[in-house]
């Protein structure tokens, strides 16, 4: 019964405290429509930059140059079902497309050889003896470089499989899962920021539990017969609700402007309300460890940037696995609960997998919450509920 | 030994015995003991530092001693926590609650009925002036107002000992008058302990003033027993008109052999004496005796601030 006063009192703080509430609500909405603005109003481009040495041959009496047709074919290859769209721009000269790549004016360089035409009316005739090399000249850790080498390769391949008697034995049968062929850009997003609004609760949790230590409120408390247990349950409870609402609120965003979802909302629900009990529980240890609202906006920061940006929520995440666990992969990242709740969304929103097949995600989130718990919920005792 | 310590045991509402309190090198409370009694109001004076504080939150359960103990006259509550009522000097309270919800939401988590809390709720925020503020935020409630709903906040179980750190803080003239009246009433059937530095309000208040320094107690007994017996005493100046010179040396002369501390001016005698007040017809009478006509009698009655500064020294504290 007095966790339901606690409850209620809670609430009522809550609702009378709205700045930090409605910040708390408003910031994954928020996101939502800045992912949004970004993905469908910036312009995806990759500029490729052609140097085109090749000499050209007679055939049949007529001037044949395979490298002026292979910047005609690249251009005139539109690829409908991918928004990434390719620039081609020729240039004379290799020093002036190396200047613009350093200065990030184009993305890759493709030197097409003297011998181009040569070697492909070679092949054409059956004689294979001749090579050439076409080069690609860009910046490795760019993956606008990589996407557009990968293209352009491919494009290549393809003009000399129609310009040449090489025969392709392998052709490549792609098979979208879920949603995956009909999403966007910012479809992808969606999932993580859903659990960037949860990440956002712990502000509002760390401030509710610490806002009685910092009016001194915890000594009314522990002069009264409430138990640590209760006061944290009620605590909670509200918290939690918040952190449902704010999903709920990001997610009606997101469909708005356009996410399309596959998938149980069920799942959804339980996936947020199951992390939202994690951030609650990660607050309490931020909140065992300040002693002011003020130290907590501090101090919060760094734990929220872990959880945002290092977990996949704000962009996607690659991590290297540390060992496996019944084939569930164990990261670095994996020791925050937003990345095993980024997994299960983007199992269950994109790819329309069923409750058994985020169990690892659902466990590792238990789990996890388990810990930050019993760790916050010591620390917090010790540091604010004991007798000091 | 006081004036209260031949009280009989069912008298005893808390005894508090051998108690101490050490923080590393400092020892805040040095051995402690004292009884404390039912429908008494003890005033606990001492300078800053000297563990008053230490001591009340020791009382109500937030700090643990590191040896004594405190033991509490069964009550008949199971539960030691209700018979506590804590004011602590700085208002503890929620801003963003009413006057009311605050009250009912502390009265429930002392396992209150809400009819219950609902009752004395409006009980108490009449009894201390706050009836028609029982549905404003405290944060919008004025200094004096948010002292007062923090008592109302101490009491609002009923507990059967109140300790009040600092009560009369910071409250205007107004405020404290009602409040000192509360405590009186309250006083007299339940058990108060109360810090304060100002000697007025322990005067007034309080039926037994204990004085402790750094972290012993040095004496305890009534406000009149300490002033009657600690310190220099009362200063009485008896003018008189006609100072015949050898009238007026010789009254001197035989009031010193009756006071100790006897000093004459042009027209004046100067008596420093504990408890003057008691011998002043036999002033008078000698004063008679030598043809002395007494113009005026002047008394300066010994303070409790005086006893206070003869036992604790004017030394200056943290």
């Amino acid at each position: 019964m007095k966790t339901f006063h606690i409850i209620l009192k809670s609430l009522k703080e809550q609702y009378r405290n709205y700045w930090v509430l409605l910040l708390t609500l408003c910031l994954g909405p928020f996101f939502i429509f800045v992912y949004y603005l970004i993905t469908e109003t910036s312009e995806t481009r990759y500029d490729i930059l052609i140097i085109n040495t090749d000499n050209g041959i007679y055939e049949h009496g007529q001037q044949v140059n395979h490298g002026k047709n292979l910047h005609t074919f690249l251009t005139s290859e539109k690829q409908e079902t991918t928004p990434a769209f390719f620039i081609f721009n020729e240039i004379k000269n290799k020093q002036e497309g190396i200047e613009k790549l350093k200065n990030k004016q184009a993305d890759a360089l493709i030197v097409i050889p003297e011998s181009f035409s040569q070697v492909l009316s070679a092949s054409k005739r059956g004689d294979s003896t001749n090579l050439t090399t076409v080069e690609f000249i860009g910046d490795l850790t760019s993956a606008d470089y990589m996407i557009s080498a990968v293209w352009v390769n491919e494009m290549l391949n393809e003009y000399i499989f129609k310009n040449t008697t090489v025969k392709k034995i392998v052709t490549v049968q792609e098979t979208p899962l879920g949603l995956s062929s009909k999403i966007s850009i910012f479809d992808m997003y969606v999932p993580g920021i859903l659990i960037i609004s949860v990440i956002m609760l712990m502000f509002t949790a760390t401030i509710a539990f610490i806002s009685e230590v910092e009016q001194k409120t915890i000594i009314r408390l522990k002069l009264s017969k409430l138990s640590a247990v209760e006061f944290l349950i009620g605590t909670s409870f509200v918290q939690l609700i918040i952190g449902i609402i704010s999903v709920v609120l990001t997610l009606i965003t997101a469909v708005l402007l356009g996410f399309k979802y596959e998938g149980s909302l069920f799942i959804l629900l339980v996936v947020a309300s199951l992390t939202s009990l994690s951030i609650i529980s990660f607050s309490l240890i931020i909140s065992a460890l300040t002693k002011s609202a003020n130290e907590v906006l501090v101090v919060g920061c760094f734990p929220m940037f872990l959880f945002m940006f290092f977990t996949g929520a704000a962009f996607p995440l690659n991590s290297k696995t540390l060992f496996t666990i019944a084939s569930y992969p164990v990261t670095v990242p994996g020791l925050m609960t937003p990345t095993h709740a980024i997994s299960a969304l983007n199992k269950t929103l994109i790819m329309n997998m069923g409750f058994s097949s985020i169990m690892p995600e659902i466990f590792s989130i238990i789990a996890l919450s388990i810990i930050y718990f019993v760790v916050g919920a010591f620390i917090f005792k010790r540091r604010h509920l004991r007798l000091t | 030994m006081d004036s209260f310590s031949n009280l009989p045991n069912q008298h005893i509402a808390l005894q508090i015995q051998n108690l101490t309190k050490r923080y590393d090198d400092i020892l805040a409370v040095n051995n402690l003991s004292i009884n404390i009694y039912r429908n008494e109001i003890l005033g606990l004076l001492g300078p800053n530092g000297a563990g008053k504080t230490t001591t009340i939150s020791m009382i109500c359960g937030l700090l643990p001693p590191s040896a004594g103990s405190i033991i509490f006259s069964d009550y008949g509550v199971k539960n030691q926590k209700l018979l506590i009522g804590y004011c602590p000097q700085e208002n503890i309270y929620y801003p963003r609650l009413t006057c009311m919800e605050q009250l009912q939401f502390i009265g429930l988590m002392y396992g209150m009925t809400s009819k219950e809390v609902q009752e004395r709720a409006n009980e108490l925020l009449k009894l201390l002036g706050l009836h028609d503020r029982a549905n404003e935020k405290a944060v919008n409630l004025s200094g004096g107002m948010k002292r007062r709903l923090n008592i109302c906040l101490a009491i609002i179980h009923n507990p059967q000992i109140l300790v009040l750190d600092e009560p009369e803080a910071g409250l205007d003239p107004q405020s404290r008058v009602l409040v000192r009246d509360f405590i009186k009433e309250f006083g007299k059937n339940k058990t108060v302990i109360l810090t304060t530095h100002n000697m007025d309000e322990a005067d007034r208040l309080a039926d037994r003033i204990a004085i402790i320094d750094h972290g012993c107690l040095l004496m305890s007994d009534t406000p009149q027993n300490l002033k009657k017996t600690i310190g220099e005493g009362d200063i009485l100046e008896v003018i008189v008109e006609n100072n015949d010179n050898i009238g007026f040396i010789n009254c001197a002369k035989q009031l010193s052999m009756h006071f100790v501390n006897v000093k004459t001016n042009a027209n004046s005698i100067l008596i420093k004496n504990p408890g003057i007040i008691e011998h002043l017809s036999a002033i008078k009478n000698m004063a008679d005796n030598f043809s002395l006509t007494i113009k005026e009698y002047k008394l300066r009655e010994n303070t409790l601030e005086d006893v206070f500064i003869h036992l604790t020294g004017r030394s200056l504290r943290q």
